[in-house]
């Protein structure tokens, strides 16, 4: 169970925060590259396994037990469609917070933290709609391309089941 | 929130436990223990809503308590019989108290003139009682008796305080209609800490004023120059003259008693009551009373009162009145002393123990704390529960050699928490008592509406138990001790042919069984039906018309919903929404009902509870490798798969015969979607109670054992699931998710349908 607080210490080795822009959490689900808002998520923790829940929606990979409640964990590549995730040790759970609820995201790695400019945030473009439901919007970092996750639309689920 | 409305809440919950020890004490009372205690228990209640609902001028609760409680006084000074007619009027009026509590609460309305019948019956009885004593010899003589002054001397003005007590006697025996009116001379000083409690001086002059005609002067001379001036000083008070014919001193000074120790207070009365008799034999007399009536009476006016006395044929009075003739003492209001605490009557005398253990239960010490400040406790004592369960697992035998001291550690960390455990349960522990006392006089009203005769018996009120458990108990020891009234105990002729006693027995108790409470509901009435009981089910086709059933099944029939064998609907019972609301409340909270009934000699109902709500009693299997639990409350009993007698049925299911009746079985591998590797052989059967009668069989891989655990909301951060009641977190860390039996059932009914 290493988890850790990275806020203190991860935060002070990056750039100042300038005004206008944006921080986000970089983690990757294969190739993939996506981002959420620094401020949103509790926690990273490194997979140990979780119940199943019976009867609920197949990327719902089950709950935990985050220091006494029970968090549901979201399986992201299983929410993209790609298949349900076959995760080992070296795999991470973002604790983060979607309105009042905390949520985990399973994802394949956290990467990176990175300080993005608001101006440099695209629309998604128009075409399959996983991504126009699921992601708010694009940035570019490096030459790489970073989804921004929409956290309510992949903990509500109702969207893409509609 | 502002200040006055937290005072308000604190107000209404003390009415709510207030009106409790009214209908206890009343309770009691009517089943034959009319004692003084009691009596006086329900006079401070009383006295306690209408002090409260004064300070806070809720004038309808304050004008009904004030008769009710002066109807009580007089019950309580032997003036008036505690008949059962009185008695009933004043379990009816704890009714009446409560509605205005309501109403004052905002939580309800009234209709005006609400309670006006009873007040007036009340007034009735209280002047009743007031004529009666003025009427004939013995009352009086009993208040000579009851009058005896009992003095506490302050060290001050002894004289004066003399002649005080005798014109006080001399106003007792001068309760019938008056020529003329007592007059009395109140000051009335605050100190500066009845300001600081929020009382307010206007209240009580209109309160004094209800007492007869009431003038009130302001005195100023007791402000300083403005060097001196304390910004919260008191620099005044005031002088009141009361005319009246009935007050007593200690009528008065009840006025004050909840300014009692924050105020200086005077009362002198400077002239007695007369008697129109007396009034006659007095005619010469040099008073210019009446109208121009002096504050400092002469000589002469006193020598009339003890003139008066004397006239009167007792030799007590006779003896007191010689001395007062012989000695006549001047009574100046501005420096008469007024013994602080001047018991009325020797009734107040006796009740003065009560009083004393009253103010002694008072004193243990409690404090009013939120229910969620507490559940968070119990929350937290949970999740140490939880980690310590979790660090005595982590020790290994490695461990345990080479750290003794850690291990020694640990062993007393697990009694303490098992100890604070226990502790924090206690607090939220309630004796059932609290439910109890409603329900004799929901007997009395089912007597009465019924027309049978029943005795309600309780015991082992005393019985603690978790406070969420004892709020759904409510309802359903309503709808068992109705059921019990209307279905069980026979009318009186019947009873007496079938040679038992006229008046039925219900008998309702409590005790403690291990890890659970259980509580009863007996009668000696004709027992179930089970003709009419099936001949119903077969009707609304609860039941199969060619299914068997045991005397036991027939009896737990009645749970069924809508079930009902009354042949009419009555406001008693009948409707069918009894029985089953008792099932579902206590299934709620994770407890159990069982039926017994013998024919032409009665029933039982016996309800097990758990003790507490927030830690549940489970039975911990597996599936597929993950755990499940399952309440153990109910669990029915548990067998191996290889012993079990499945059966086929056309939709493909199983289902299991177990002595004669055949269960819907669910296996939760499939019904969860896990795979499971565990051959069928080895795998077990947990027979459950889903709804009242129905049961269910479970197929698990594993039964792993009991424990308890602590419920842990999925919808917190998720939503709810089918078949899961929730998740618990075990010794290990890991979630275990809580089986939903009932709604498992359900929702495989739903499956096959579709």
């Amino acid at each position: 169970m290493e988890a850790f607080g990275f806020r203190d210490d991860m935060l002070d080795g990056t750039a100042p925060v300038i005004e206008n822009s944006l921080q986000l959490i970089a983690f990757s689900i294969g190739e993939q590259t996506y981002g959420v808002e620094i401020t949103t998520v509790r926690e990273i923790r490194a997979w140990n396994g979780a119940t199943p829940l019976p009867n609920t929606r197949d990327y719902v990979r089950g709950v935990i037990n985050l220091r006494g409640t029970i968090v549901p964990i979201f399986d992201l590549r299983a929410r993209f469609g790609d298949g349900p995730t076959s995760p080992t040790k070296n795999h991470v759970v973002v604790v983060m917070s979607a309105g009042s609820k905390w949520v985990g995201m399973l994802v394949d790695a956290v990467s990176d933290i990175l300080t993005v400019s608001k101006d440099d945030i695209h629309a998604v473009p128009e075409g399959n709609s996983i991504d126009m439901e699921l992601l708010s919007g694009i940035v570019t970092h490096d030459g790489k391309m970073v989804g921004l996750i929409d956290l309510q639309a992949v903990v509500s689920g109702s969207k893409a089941e509609g | 929130m502002s200040d006055l409305d937290d005072f308000k809440a604190t107000y209404f919950d003390e009415c709510s436990e207030l009106l409790t020890e009214l209908e206890e004490q009343f309770a009691a009372i009517e089943a034959g223990d009319p004692s003084s205690q009691r009596i006086n228990a329900a006079f401070r209640a009383i006295h306690s809503i209408k002090g409260g609902a004064g300070a806070f001028g809720f004038a309808d609760l304050v004008a009904f308590s004030h008769a009710y409680e002066s109807l009580l006084d007089k019950v309580r000074e032997g003036q008036l019989a505690l008949s059962s007619d009185v008695i009933a009027l004043c379990i009816h009026a704890n009714d009446i108290v409560a509605d205005f509590v309501n109403a004052a609460r905002g939580a309800a309305s009234l209709p005006s003139g609400h309670g006006a019948a009873e007040k007036a019956r009340f007034d009735a009885l209280f002047r009743g009682a007031a004529v009666a004593e003025g009427d004939d010899g013995e009352p009086i003589e009993d208040f000579d008796i009851d009058f005896t002054p009992i003095r506490v001397d302050l060290g001050k003005d002894e004289p004066a305080a003399d002649a005080d007590e005798q014109a006080d006697d001399a106003d007792t025996f001068a309760s019938p209609p008056l020529a003329q009116d007592g007059v009395w001379q109140i000051r009335f000083w605050p100190h500066s800490e009845l300001y600081a409690r929020a009382n307010d001086p206007q209240l009580l002059f209109r309160e004094l004023a209800t007492l007869g005609e009431l003038t009130v002067f302001p005195v100023f001379d007791v402000i300083p120059p403005l060097l001196e001036f304390e910004p919260f000083g008191v620099y005044c008070a005031w002088d009141m003259t009361l005319v009246s014919s009935r007050v007593t001193d200690a009528s008065i000074r009840e006025v004050f008693e909840f300014v009692d120790g924050d105020c200086d207070l005077e009362v002198v009365q400077v002239r007695a009551a007369i008697t129109p008799v007396q009034a006659e034999e007095l005619e010469g007399w040099p008073i210019e009373a009446d109208d121009d009536f002096d504050l400092m009476p002469e000589p002469p006016a006193l020598e009339l009162v003890a003139e008066v006395v004397a006239d009167v044929p007792m030799p007590s009075f006779a003896a007191l009145a010689d001395e007062v003739g012989a000695s006549p003492v001047v009574p100046r209001p501005d420096t008469a002393a007024e013994p602080a605490e001047q018991p009325a009557s020797l009734a107040a005398v006796e009740a003065l123990p009560a009083d004393a253990e009253g103010d002694r239960r008072n004193g243990v010490q409690s404090i009013r704390v939120d229910l969620d400040k507490v559940d968070r406790v119990v929350n937290m004592v949970g999740e140490l529960v939880i980690t310590q369960s979790m660090l005595t697992q982590q020790m290994d035998d490695v461990l345990r050699a080479r750290y003794q001291e850690l291990v020694r550690g640990l062993e007393v960390l697990a009694q303490t928490t098992r100890d604070l455990q226990d502790s924090v349960m206690a607090i939220r522990a309630q004796p059932v008592k609290s439910v109890f006392s409603r329900m004799p006089r929901l007997a009395r009203e089912l007597a009465q509406k019924t027309g049978k005769k029943i005795r309600l018996e309780m015991a082992g009120e005393n019985t603690e138990i978790d406070k969420t458990v004892i709020e759904q108990l409510a309802d359903p020891l309503m709808h068992m001790i109705r059921n019990s009234a209307d279905h069980g105990i026979e009318m009186p002729e019947k009873r007496v042919s079938a040679g038992k006693p006229e008046t039925g027995t219900i008998r309702l108790s409590a005790e403690q069984a291990g890890g659970n409470i259980l509580i009863a509901v007996e009668d000696d009435g004709a027992g179930i039906n089970r003709e009419k009981v099936l001949k119903v089910a077969r009707s609304r086709g609860i039941v199969a018309p060619d299914q068997p059933l045991s005397d036991e099944q027939i009896d737990q029939l009645i749970f069924a919903p809508g079930f009902s064998t009354a042949d009419a609907v009555s406001d008693i019972s009948g409707r069918g929404v009894g029985m089953d609301v008792v099932l579902s409340n206590i299934r709620k909270i994770g407890g159990s009902v069982h039926v017994r009934s013998w024919s032409g000699r009665g029933s039982r109902l016996t309800l097990r509870l758990p003790l507490t709500l927030a830690v549940l009693d489970v039975m911990l299997v597996k599936v597929a490798g993950h755990p499940y639990v399952i309440p153990l409350s109910s669990i029915v009993e548990t067998q191996q798969r290889a012993r079990s007698n499945f059966e086929r049925v056309p939709s493909g299911g199983n289902v299991l015969r177990v002595r004669g009746e055949y269960l819907q079985v669910i296996d939760l591998a499939d019904r969860f979607d896990l795979p499971t590797e565990v051959e069928d052989r080895h795998r077990f059967v947990v027979i459950c109670e889903a709804d009242g009668a129905t049961k269910v069989a479970l197929v698990v891989d594993e039964i792993i054992g009991q424990q308890q655990v602590v419920i842990k909301s999925l919808e917190e951060n998720f939503e709810s699931i089918e078949g899961i009641a929730g998740g618990t977190i075990l010794g290990d860390g890991n979630v275990a998710l809580i089986v939903d039996v009932p709604g498992l059932r359900t929702n495989g009914l739903r499956r096959n349908a579709a």
